[in-house]
């Protein structure tokens, strides 16, 4: 554990020096927030940020988690990650801090979207919702990361990992529930978004919000996201030993 | 013996990349020499456990690289080949988190040891710099003292001085060889033959896999022969030669000899020429270097060069 928080330690570090970096992963979320809650005129009962909020939360961390998949993947290839293999530190505590620090870095994302959704108008909730909320999004978070980790150490170049990133946020991301509801859909899209992991995140987040608690989606959460841990520790075991 | 190794060997595929080769390596430096892609690296990754042998097997400190590994990680350290520091963070930050990695807890400690690293390494100065303004040297040097903070019984640096300038070649090596000093064995891998003739100990020569030299240069140069070349006013042959000194060329008044010992047989090759009566206009004499025995070793033109033909080579340049 103390291995893996260094290895956090580090990639905040080095993160917090890239203002750019910082900026540019923030920039798409607010720009669909403020679209989203103040352009947007459309009929709809009671506050539309309040509903389109969570999904911008669960949008920021998953763009977190697809952004930081390719991060192993650059320590492997300038040759950080052979200098981390070869030292007394377990081995896991590696892939343990990458997607610790890269879902951490999609909370405090979350974090600031969550302020400003506040700042123009969304409702306060009370610090159980918000609670339920962090919790689900860690767990999405995790799923997020190791998910593009595994996906950046099979594919092994920027190229192919930016192509795959930009070919699956937009289409998860509009096959969900993240704009509008389920009656709201034709029939073929509520079947894709019933199967769709974002969808279960942002059901999840907005029934937190709404004051009950989504166990059925929580359990799913949970079970998709250490089933995606287990699986980049495989691909990440593979990936570093020849 | 802190590095032992049995017939170690390593196939890509169907390549073999590193040929059964045995190893033992005490408080030393030992330099492992040998052209591009003759395995230097993949000998080095099976010893710092990053790669399994295909056969054989190794004990750095005592611990079986294929069974104890986490007991090999814990008594050495190891600076690949490519450069990688954090450009964004400063040296000491550098120099910290390796400390964390290596599990130094205490706070106290922990900043003792960095400083000490750091100070060897003569970077305290600009300890407090984001390493993107630091000198591909000064990069060098950090990656030592990242992997000194450790204090390893056994140090891999693979090829520490390629792309840096000589004053920095130079202050590398006496790093190495001040550490060695003090206990560390060090197990370096390099191409130059002048930097492994003056600083290490012994020195092994691999050649696409197999280790086909090995020992204390200065045992390796001395059973290479010196030569001697003389310019004198006779165009006529020679008659005699003396003892321990075989002809190469004696062509246009210029004489060229090789011996055991370049030193002893000049005055000699002197003397002769004298008692004929010959003018001798210059003389020199070129010791054997490693660079020889290496040339010797692998082949002038043996590195993986592809589509390089050696033969039709050494014809172009004999016509000329
Ligand atoms: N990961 C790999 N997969 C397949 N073949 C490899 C791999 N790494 C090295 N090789 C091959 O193994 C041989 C030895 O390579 P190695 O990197 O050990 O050589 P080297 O002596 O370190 O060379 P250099 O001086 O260029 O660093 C080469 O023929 C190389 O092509
Ligand atoms: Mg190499």
């Amino acid at each position: 554990m103390y291995r893996a928080l260094a290895y956090v330690r580090r990639d905040i570090i080095r993160w917090s020096r890239a203002p750019m970096n910082v900026l540019s992963t923030l920039a798409m979320p607010c720009a669909w927030l403020l679209f989203m809650g103040l352009v947007m005129p459309v009929e709809w009962d009671g506050n539309y940020l309040d509903y389109v909020t969570p999904s911008i939360l669960v949008m920021t961390v998953m763009t977190a988690g697809l952004s930081g998949g390719s991060s192993l993947m650059f320590d492997k290839m300038l040759g950080y990650l052979n200098k981390f293999l070869a030292m007394p530190a377990p081995r896991e505590s590696i892939l343990a801090g990458k997607i610790m620090f890269i879902t951490i870095r999609g909370l405090l994302q979350a974090t600031v979207i969550l302020v400003i959704s506040i700042l123009i108008g969304a409702t306060i909730l009370s610090p159980l919702a918000y609670l339920e909320m962090y919790l689900i999004l860690f767990m999405f978070g995790v799923f997020f990361s190791s998910l593009g980790t595994t996906v950046a150490l099979y594919l092994g170049n920027h190229d192919s990992y930016a192509a795959f990133q930009s070919f699956v946020s937009m289409p998860l991301y509009f096959a969900s529930t993240a704009l509008v509801s389920y009656d709201m859909m034709p029939t073929w899209l509520f079947w894709i978004a019933k199967l769709n992991p974002l969808s279960y995140a942002i059901d999840a987040t907005r029934a937190a919000a709404a004051g009950s608690f989504p166990l059925m989606e929580m359990s799913i959460l949970l079970v998709l996201s250490v089933c995606m841990v287990l699986l980049c520790g495989r691909k990440f075991r593979k990936a570093t030993m020849k | 013996m802190k590095i032992l190794a049995h017939g170690l060997t390593k196939d890509y595929g169907n390549n073999r990349a590193v040929n059964g080769i045995d190893l033992s390596v005490d408080n030393e430096v030992y330099g492992l020499l040998g052209p591009n892609g003759s395995g230097k690296t993949t000998t080095v990754s099976m010893l710092t456990t990053l790669m399994r042998p295909t056969a054989g097997s190794a004990v750095i400190c005592g611990h079986d690289i294929a069974t104890e590994q986490s007991a090999v990680r814990e008594c050495m350290s190891y600076v690949p080949q490519d450069m990688a520091v954090d450009i964004r963070m400063t040296g000491r930050e550098n120099v910290d988190f390796f400390a964390r990695l290596y599990g130094i807890r205490d706070r106290h400690e922990r900043r003792r040891r960095v400083e000490d690293a750091l100070e060897i390494m003569n970077l305290s100065d600009r300890a407090d710099d984001l390493t993107k303004g630091y000198s591909g040297g000064m990069r060098r040097r950090l990656e030592l003292a990242q992997a000194l903070v450790h204090q390893p019984e056994v140090l891999f640096l693979d090829e520490p001085t390629v792309g840096l300038d000589v004053a920095a070649r130079r202050s590398i090596w006496e790093y190495i060889v001040n550490l060695k000093n003090h206990g560390v064995t060090i197990f370096v891998t390099t191409h130059q033959m002048d930097e492994a003739e003056r600083y290490c100990d012994r020195v092994g020569i691999l050649k696409k896999g197999d280790l086909v030299n090995e020992g204390v240069p200065s045992d390796l140069t001395s059973q290479m022969k010196s030569v001697i070349t003389i310019r004198t006013d006779s165009h006529a042959p020679l008659k005699e030669l003396p003892e321990g000194v075989a002809l190469v060329r004696d062509e246009n008044g210029e004489i060229m000899v090789t011996s055991d010992n370049g030193s002893e047989s000049l005055p000699a090759m002197l003397a002769l020429l004298n008692d004929e009566g010959i003018k001798v206009y210059s003389s020199t004499v070129r010791e054997p270097t490693l660079e020889d025995v290496y040339l010797q070793s692998v082949g002038k033109m043996n590195s993986d060069s592809d589509g390089f033909n050696q033969k039709q080579f050494e014809n172009m340049m004999r016509r000329r």
